[in-house]
């Protein structure tokens, strides 16, 4: 009995500190296992980009590169309008060919942050690199369908808002929602994730929903298809060339 | 039978003859003593009117200039000449503290402020903006530029960390004070972004300042662009100096390496300036017609009242040309002592304004709303330039013209015998 006592008591108090640490860093351990998540892996694919305005609706078709990491290349496929187009995007650089004139334009980094195509979404916000680096995590609630984690920028980190609120799916670290705010506490966009896919570990949202909030109607939906996660990548798909020729 | 009267033949016009009509029209000036003073009194005003118009307008366009110039550039800043005519970063000046030596040694400069101005976009929550923002030294950037006194709400900058905008350019982006932006610049140290806080707002009531200005520290700037020493040097001298002293600069500096003036640096300014000085030339010439016109009717008042008088000249013997001459001479004459009188009151006047800013506090006082726009500062000084004795000249010049057209013109046409009949 005292044995037993023991083993219980000894067994409470690993149990305890066991938990304590694991509270102090879960904040961050679930940001960094939610952006593992949010950038995917290594892949081919078709994305589905539909940019909707008060007035209008355009669909646009991209074929998608990446090697889930900080290297990626879309190539616009429709409409014929716009076909041609392509992104490159290596570490923090960004670079966009355009078939008309013929040439690859290198964009500052604020191409990063801006909308690609006249859509709710930008390369960082795909990226997720910005929301480890710049913002301190903390979890703000835990329930059996959701982690909702609030991350505030640190004091000189160059980004707008005011806070991000990240809701993750419990055990699986699947992106849920992902909400700006502006610095007086409104709401400004909000991203959604579905379509989620097991891949290397990884729960992987193969559909993105940005809705603008401060703009009635403004709303950009991204959905892969035809993703291909078992190919290899090659280097030589994130050079110019590729950036100009493409890559398959 | 009486013997029949020839009249005599004109007689020849000579030198001595026309040297006799003007010593004889001087002299007439001073016989009518109060109609002289009329006429050299209304010419002399004309005069004083003109050139203070013109000094007024110079000084005025002057000061817009210099206004503009220490709110947008400086009175004079010490660029590589590369960089002024492709102002990239990268083409920015080394050796800051030799430069700046260099600068101080010149007596006419009171103080160096280094800057770094580059490209950058910011970013709010709702919108991005792309500017020329401007790295500067908060604790000598005052000495050098007008900005931080038009720091309206919130704060001049006080180290890294912080920005201040244009009041129309926070407006645009929505950020109020407190608030941080995303600084994004691509420069020498490649992609690089800093968050900036909000500290204070311009307001200096003219668009091109209001709408586009972003002034952040030296040290962010150092580190947004990678430029570790500075694009420029702003540097203080006095008023109406700039010039002057850029061009005194440059004697010393080495190659490559120029000191600009305001003019220099603001050159669509100057301009736009010139061409508004050009669509004054109009209104100047109106003034000088006037004035014109105003000597000539009192010309024409005192030949109506002088008809007998002329009646009784013509008939002993000078004829009718002489006389027009005559009168032609007393205009000229009279013109002229006005001119010289007119001259010296309004020169006198254009030095009194330009040494003392009488006219600063008068049209900021009177006119502070209306000339907000142009961003002048309290400070106007009148100008002096000797080519508004040239431009008075030209009422001069228009006087004789009538005087000869209207005036002369009637006496060349006088009976004596109905002349001495006049009332």
């Amino acid at each position: 009995m005292t044995r037993f006592v023991a083993r219980t008591f000894v067994a409470a108090v690993l149990l305890g500190v066991t938990g304590i640490a694991a509270a102090q860093d879960s904040a961050q351990a679930v940001l960094d296992r939610v952006v593992e998540n949010l950038r995917g892996v290594s892949q081919w694919a078709t994305l589905q980009l539909t940019v909707e305005r008060p007035q209008s609706t355009t669909e646009y078709v991209m074929e998608i590169v990446t090697d889930g990491d900080k290297r990626s290349l879309a190539r616009v496929t429709a409409p014929p309008r716009d076909a041609g187009q392509a992104f490159l995007s290596v570490d923090t650089n960004l670079l966009i060919y355009n078939p008309r004139l013929g040439r690859s334009l290198r964009l500052p980094p604020s191409g990063r942050s801006n909308a690609f195509l006249g859509s709710d979404l930008s390369y960082d916000d795909l990226a997720g690199e910005e929301y480890r680096d710049q913002y301190d995590a903390s979890v703000a609630d835990r329930s059996a369908t959701a982690i909702t984690l609030d991350l505030t920028p640190h004091p000189e980190a160059p980004t707008p808002y005011g806070k991000l609120e990240f809701r993750v799916q419990p055990g699986t670290y699947a992106p849920l929602s992902l909400t700006f705010f502006d610095q007086r506490g409104n709401a400004v966009k909000r991203m959604s994730f579905a379509e989620f896919k097991q891949v290397d570990g990884r729960t992987v949202p193969e559909r993105f929903e940005v809705v603008d909030l401060l703009k009635d109607g403004y709303r950009t939906v991204a959905s892969w298809t035809q993703v291909d996660y078992h190919t290899p990548v090659p280097d030589r798909c994130f050079t110019e060339a590729a950036l100009e020729r493409g890559c398959r | 039978m009486t013997p029949a009267v020839t009249p005599a033949p004109p007689r020849p016009r000579r030198a001595h003859d026309l040297a006799s009509l003007t010593r004889l029209a001087w002299r007439n000036l001073w016989r009518q003593r109060r109609r002289t003073l009329l006429l050299v009194v209304v010419v002399a005003y004309a005069t004083l009117a003109i050139v203070f118009f013109w000094g007024f307008t110079d000084g005025f366009l002057d000061s817009v200039m210099n206004a503009q110039g220490r709110l947008v550039a400086a009175p004079v800043l010490i660029s590589s000449e590369v960089y002024h005519h492709d102002p990239d970063p990268s083409n920015g000046l080394s050796g800051l503290a030799a430069l700046e030596a260099l600068a101080l040694a010149d007596p006419q400069v009171g103080a160096v402020a280094p800057r770094i101005d580059f490209g950058a976009l910011l970013r709010s929550p709702y919108t991005t903006e792309g500017v020329m923002a401007r790295g500067i030294d908060p604790a000598r950037e005052g000495r050098v530029s007008d900005l931080p006194s038009r720091v309206s709400q919130g704060r001049m900058l006080q180290g890294p960390g912080e920005i201040v905008l244009g009041k129309g350019l926070a407006e645009r982006l929505d950020v109020r004070l407190g608030e941080r932006l995303a600084v994004d610049v691509s420069a020498l140290a490649g992609p690089q972004a800093l968050g900036l806080r909000l500290v204070g707002l311009i307001d200096a009531g003219t668009p091109v300042i209001d709408d586009s200005t972003a002034l952040i520290d030296l040290a962010d700037a150092r580190t947004l662009t990678g430029v570790a020493g500075a694009t420029g040097l702003a540097l203080d001298v006095p008023l109406g100096q700039e010039a002057a002293a850029a061009q005194a600069i440059n004697e010393r500096l080495p190659d490559g390496i120029r000191a600009y003036a305001v003019g220099d640096l603001l050159g669509a300014l100057q301009r736009g300036l010139a061409a508004e000085r050009i669509q004054m030339i109009p209104m100047g010439l109106l003034f000088s017609l006037f004035a014109a016109v105003a000597v000539t009717t009192t010309v024409v008042v005192s030949v109506l009242e002088r008809i007998r008088e002329f009646g009784v000249i013509v008939s002993l013997g000078l004829d009718q040309a002489s006389l027009a001459w005559l009168v032609t001479f007393e205009s000229v004459f009279a013109t002229a002592l006005g001119w010289l009188v007119g001259l010296a009151a309004g020169y006198g006047l254009l030095w009194i304004f330009s040494a003392t800013n009488a006219l600063g506090a008068l049209m900021i006082h009177t006119y502070g709303d209306i000339v907000q726009g142009l961003a002048l500062t309290d400070q106007i000084y009148a100008s002096v330039r000797l080519e508004y004795a040239l431009f008075a000249s030209v009422t001069i010049a228009f006087a004789a013209l009538f005087s000869a057209l209207a005036p002369a013109r009637r006496v060349r046409r006088l009976n004596p015998a109905e002349a001495m009949r006049a009332q």
